[in-house]
């Protein structure tokens, strides 16, 4: 039966208009339905729920500081330090550890006709929702109570409004910046520019920490108070101190303060709006790919990249050459590779340089700092690196996703599939972790230590590695499949961060033989570190792939069905 | 082989997610050498069923034998004469589709040199050839399914089993992929695969079975099936499609 269509001329206008209410409710929606059936992530939520509190709680008593106190001589230093840290752990932390809530996926709304403003609103009201956010506005409210007991009600007003400013900023910030980091990695005309100015970006956290550090140290509390008058008046510090400013008698600042947080706060807010433009129109707007090499040798010859050349041409060789071939040409496993870059070198220049004489009252600088570095405490953070190293494939077999199930309808042996992973990962890690090793001993003028410092790394390397293969195989979840590479499921957030938390516990507790030794052995560990602890990171990787090799063997099609993406 | 086992058999298959039964116990001969058919609406049970037919999949209950070979007490022996090639699910796209074919033929244990010559041939029968390093995440839909089809194709299986093969390919490829498909079998292969494209079953299928809510609902040859009518007839007779739209949809025709 012929259905007479006609198509109006003129399309009729919406009933009603779409706000940002709509995409909180979906927002609200959308997770309320992940929950359901679902135990574990329920409890998982509620985990995470109480961490933020604990967090919250800690920072409003930080902020009411002051205020508790009812003295007011360091209340702006720590309001400016503080909200700044805020600002830049919203800007940094997404980019480097934790990736954004994705929940509302902006390429889905790119059929709806729906005007940019509404889109960029709605999205923004919704990435409000969030654990992180309350927890952020709670602690944040104990700057309330300082401006209040201060400067009374007005104060305590004003500071409201700036504390609200402030977290719209962080959020507009992360926002911002992950999707501008996103459309540059989906593009590959500027892919790996954005992959270097990402690691240098992150690498820059490394020396100002140091800096940090150095400056608390020399202790001259008025001059750190000045700097925070400073960071008070640029848009890091400017919403967290307008209520102290009004408590201390400066009124006319307020309004100078919240007009920057607003100024800045549309400017994040309109270059979010650009690249959520080019994440909606996604691979089409790509780029054509480059023209490539002509094709040389057969198929076989293709797949094996230069790094693994020397494999086998057998299963092993082709799970390592594909991995290989991966870990660079996915851009979420390269983000995680960049991260390793970064982390590697400044979590043990921060131990060593500043942490390891935190403790003593010696203000002579680097290389007085460096004689009270210790092979335990060089150990101790060649440990932090090695075991943040693994923890990138606690989830690996997220990264696959369904294509998982090629693997599985082969019927890859669980041992291979897990020692050919590690491989092709080493290959990329354990020159980078040499370099770190050099470059450290180096940086403390202790060449001698290169053995020590090698030997840690390769040994909790390969204790992480163990766990990790065990945990990617019983706690393995599923990967949102956009563009995206710092996307994650509403909830695998908390997840992601209480299995990290996990592997790395673990890791430690495997690699702590290595800090013993350090501190028992004494000179004779300096030559007898590399040896050991290579042999140990070997053994320990071997049997951590025999062990989880044999679950992985009953657990394939389980598996799969978890790493494979709901639809 | 002195018994002469069926080329897939699956024995009581069954499978719920969250309460909802996919499918209610399933029971399937597919004789060795067969063009098997196997019919159905969408969220019939077709992808779920041969899920767990290959492996992909533990089922609730029941079992799966490939020519004699248990797919879940044996996967390995099983898997070794299976080539699949499923639906929905993404292939290792960031490699070219030389690569990838090379990596499936390693993985399946295959001589280099052998995978070297197969692969050069497939793409070149296939006409994927021209791609040269496009990534496989870059090609076209039709594409994509032909170097799926290349992928289970590669090492020679004996029993072929293909999720929807048809769906989103255009006439040039889909008339390819039956060419290929019907050499197989011709050659002594088993091929099984899920549709809801009848003119296609009608052309290719030795043997057809439909499945409708979880279970075989009509299951033979594809004469004893129709029954002197056409295919699409007992189809939807079976399914219990509605085929007239009365006063809904009255806005459509403004």
């Amino acid at each position: 039966m012929a259905l007479p269509v006609s198509v109006d001329a003129t399309p009729a206008a919406p009933v009603r208009t779409v706000s940002a209410r709509h995409f909180a409710r979906l927002k609200l929606r959308v997770m309320g339905n992940n929950f359901r059936g679902q135990g574990w992530r329920i409890a998982l939520f509620v985990g995470g729920a109480l961490l933020g509190l604990w967090f919250a709680a800690s920072g409003f008593f930080l902020f009411a500081a002051p205020g508790l106190a009812g003295n007011g001589e360091y209340a702006v230093l720590i309001a400016a330090a503080g909200g700044g840290l805020l600002v830049l752990g919203w800007l940094f932390l997404p980019l480097v550890f934790f990736g954004v809530d994705e929940t509302l996926d902006p390429a889905r709304f790119a059929l709806l006709p729906l005007p940019r403003r509404t889109l960029v609103t709605g999205l923004f009201v919704a990435a409000l929702i969030s654990v992180p956010v309350l927890a952020v506005l709670i602690a944040s409210f104990g700057l309330v109570l300082t401006s209040w007991s201060l400067g009374g009600w007005s104060a305590g007003l004003v500071a409201v409004v700036g504390v609200l400013a402030g977290l719209l900023l962080c959020v507009a910030a992360s926002r911002a910046v992950t999707s501008a980091f996103a459309s540059m990695l989906r593009s590959r005309r500027v892919r790996d520019l954005a992959a270097v100015l990402l690691a240098v970006t992150a690498a820059l956290l490394g020396p100002l920490q140091v800096f940090g550090l150095a400056a608390l140290r020399e202790a001259d509390w008025d001059r750190l108070a000045g700097v925070a008058t400073v960071i008070g008046w640029t848009p890091l510090g400017a919403p967290w101190t307008v209520g102290i400013d009004v408590a201390q008698g400066r009124v006319w600042a307020a309004p100078v303060k919240l007009l920057i947080t607003v100024v800045t706060l549309g400017a994040l807010l309109a270059w979010w709006s650009r690249s959520i433009e080019s994440a909606m129109v996604g691979a089409a707007s790509a780029g054509k790919a480059p023209v490539r090499r002509g094709v040389t040798g057969g198929a076989v010859a293709q797949l094996f990249p230069r790094v693994a050349t020397w494999a086998g041409r057998d299963q092993f060789g082709a799970l390592v050459a594909r991995e290989a071939r991966y870990w660079w040409r996915d851009a979420r496993r390269r983000a995680n590779l960049i991260t390793i870059a970064v982390v590697g070198i400044f979590v043990p220049v921060l131990i060593n340089v500043t942490g390891g004489d935190f403790a003593f009252e010696d203000g002579a600088g680097f290389t007085a700092a460096a004689s009270d570095s210790s092979p335990v405490v060089v150990t101790i953070s060649m440990l932090l690196v090695g075991v943040l190293a693994a923890v990138t494939l606690a989830n690996q077999f997220g990264f696959d996703g369904s294509a998982y199930a090629a693997n599985v309808v082969a019927g890859v042996p669980g041992r291979v599939e897990l020692r050919a992973r590690m491989t092709a990962f080493s290959l990329y890690v354990l020159p980078m972790l040499g370099v770190v090793a050099v470059v450290l001993s180096f940086l403390l003028s202790r060449p001698e230590w290169i053995g020590l410092t090698i030997g840690g790394l390769v040994a909790t390397y390969g204790a992480g590695l163990a766990v990790n293969s065990l945990i990617s195989v019983l706690g393995a979840y599923s990967l949102p499949e956009t563009s995206n590479p710092f996307a994650m499921n509403s909830g695998a957030g908390l997840a992601k961060g209480l299995l990290t938390l996990l592997a790395m516990l673990a890791s430690v507790v495997a690699a702590v033989p290595m800090v013993v030794a350090a501190a028992l052995l004494g000179d004779a560990w300096l030559w007898l570190a590399l040896p050991v602890g290579a042999a140990y990171g070997l053994g320990a990787a071997l049997l951590g792939a025999y062990l989880a090799g044999d679950v992985l063997d009953r657990r394939q099609p389980e598996l799969l069905a978890t790493v494979t993406p709901r639809r | 082989m002195t018994v002469e086992h069926p080329a897939l058999a699956l024995r009581g298959l069954a499978k719920r997610f969250d309460g909802t039964i996919a499918v209610a116990g399933v029971d399937l001969d597919v004789p060795a050498g067969s063009f098997y058919g196997l019919l159905g609406p969408n969220g019939a049970g077709k992808t779920t069923t041969l899920s767990m037919a290959v492996g992909l999949l533990r089922p609730d209950a029941g079992s799966a034998w490939v020519l004699g070979h248990d797919v879940w007490q044996d996967p390995v022996a099983a898997k070794r004469l299976l080539g699949v090639m499923p639906d929905g699910v993404r292939l290792f796209d960031r490699l070219t589709g030389a690569e990838l074919l090379a990596y499936n033929g390693l993985l399946r244990g295959m001589d280099p040199a052998v995978v070297d010559q197969r692969a050069a041939e497939l793409l070149d029968v296939l006409a994927l050839g021209d791609a040269g390093r496009t990534l496989v995440v870059d090609y076209s839909a039709g594409m994509k399914k032909k170097i799926g089809l290349a992928c289970a194709l590669l090492h020679g299986p004996r029993v072929l089993v293909l999720d929807e093969p048809f769906e989103a390919v255009d006439p040039v490829s889909a008339a390819l992929i039956r060419d290929i498909l019907t050499r197989y079998a011709a050659g002594g292969g088993t091929v099984v695969f899920s549709s809801h494209v009848m003119e296609v079953v009608e052309r290719l299928c030795s043997h057809v079975a439909i499945l409708a809510g979880g279970t075989i609902k009509r299951v033979g040859t594809i004469d004893e099936v129709r029954g002197g009518r056409s295919l699409e007839q007992v189809f939807v007779e079976v399914v219990g499609g509605r085929t007239a739209t009365g006063e809904e949809l009255s806005w459509l025709s403004q």
